[in-house]
C-alpha cells in the first residue's frame, strides 16, 4: 500500500513541491500522487525521475491521474 | 515578415502613442524581439521586454515597452536594422498594463520565479531546479527535461537551448533566479 499525496486542485508548481517534500522524507518505497491536470502529471513525473524515482504507472483517476512512483 | 503582417501594421499617419504614457512594440517572432531588443539597447534606448497585456497576447508572445516620445526615432532605428514591428500599441488604459516581468514566490523550502509566461522553481537548500512550467510553446517539455534536476549553476541556459519566446522568458527567470540564489 503506497502513501498518497493529494495534489488535486493545486496550481503549478505546488504538486511538484508536495511530491518533493514527500520523497525527501520517504527516501524509498512507493508513493502515489493524485493530480488533476496533464501539466501536473508531466511535471510531477519529471521531478520524481530527476530524484532517482521510477514512474511505475500513470492511471486515470476520476477527472485526473494517479501517478505511482517507486524507489528501491 | 509574413504577408499577413502587412495588414496588421498601423497606418503611417503619425505617432500611434501620442499623448500616452508608454507603448508596446509587437513582433512576429522570437528572433525579431531579440534582434530589436539588441538594436534598441545598443543605441541606448530605455526599453524593456515584457509579458504582453491579455488584449494582445497570442501564443508565447512578448512585447517591447518603449517611451512614446521616442516612437519615431525608435521605429526609424528598427526600420534601418530590418526589424520592423507588426504593431505599435499605445497604452493608456489600466486594462492594458503589462504582465509584471518577474513574480517571485517563496514556498519555504522552494523559491519560484516567474518570468513573463514561464515559471522556474528551485530547492533553496540544494539550488536544484525542481520544476519548469508555463508557456505552451513546443520546446517547453524539452527545456524542462534539460533543466529539471540540475544545479542552478550547472543547468543549460534556456536562452541558448530554447527556440521560442518561452525560452526567452525562461532565460529571464533563470537570470533572476541566479541573481537571487547564486550571489
Amino acid at each position: 500500500m503506497s502513501d498518497i499525496v493529494d495534489a488535486r486542485g493545486l496550481s503549478c508548481p505546488q504538486p511538484v513541491l508536495l511530491t518533493m517534500e514527500k520523497i525527501k522524507k520517504q527516501t524509498k518505497g512507493e508513493v502515489a500522487i493524485l493530480v488533476d491536470t496533464d501539466t501536473s502529471k508531466e511535471n510531477v513525473s519529471r521531478a520524481a525521475m530527476s530524484q532517482g524515482w521510477k514512474v511505475k504507472g500513470v492511471k486515470p483517476d476520476g477527472t485526473g491521474y494517479k501517478i505511482t512512483i517507486a524507489k528501491k | 515578415m509574413s504577408p499577413f503582417g502587412l495588414f496588421k501594421k498601423r497606418r503611417d499617419d503619425g505617432p500611434a502613442t501620442q499623448g500616452v504614457d508608454r507603448g508596446f512594440l509587437v513582433f512576429e517572432n522570437t528572433s525579431e524581439v531579440i534582434r530589436a531588443e539588441q538594436v534598441l539597447k545598443t543605441e541606448g534606448w530605455q526599453i524593456r521586454v515584457m509579458g504582453p497585456p491579455p488584449e494582445i497576447q497570442s501564443g508565447c508572445d512578448l512585447v517591447i515597452e518603449f517611451p512614446p516620445i521616442e516612437e519615431l526615432n525608435i521605429l526609424r532605428a528598427l526600420r534601418e536594422a530590418g526589424t520592423e514591428p507588426l504593431q505599435v500599441v499605445p497604452v493608456s488604459s489600466p486594462l492594458l498594463q503589462p504582465v509584471d516581468l518577474f513574480h517571485v514566490r517563496d514556498f519555504g523550502q522552494h523559491l519560484m520565479v516567474r518570468g513573463a509566461n514561464m515559471k522556474m522553481t528551485v530547492d533553496k537548500a540544494t539550488l536544484t531546479i525542481v520544476n519548469i512550467s508555463g508557456g505552451g510553446c513546443p520546446d517547453v517539455p524539452y527545456l524542462a527535461q534539460a533543466m529539471v534536476g540540475k544545479h542552478l549553476a550547472q543547468a543549460p541556459s534556456p536562452g541558448k537551448i530554447g527556440h521560442t519566446l518561452c525560452g526567452y522568458a525562461l532565460q529571464l527567470a533563470f537570470e533572476e533566479m541566479g541573481r537571487r540564489c547564486l550571489r
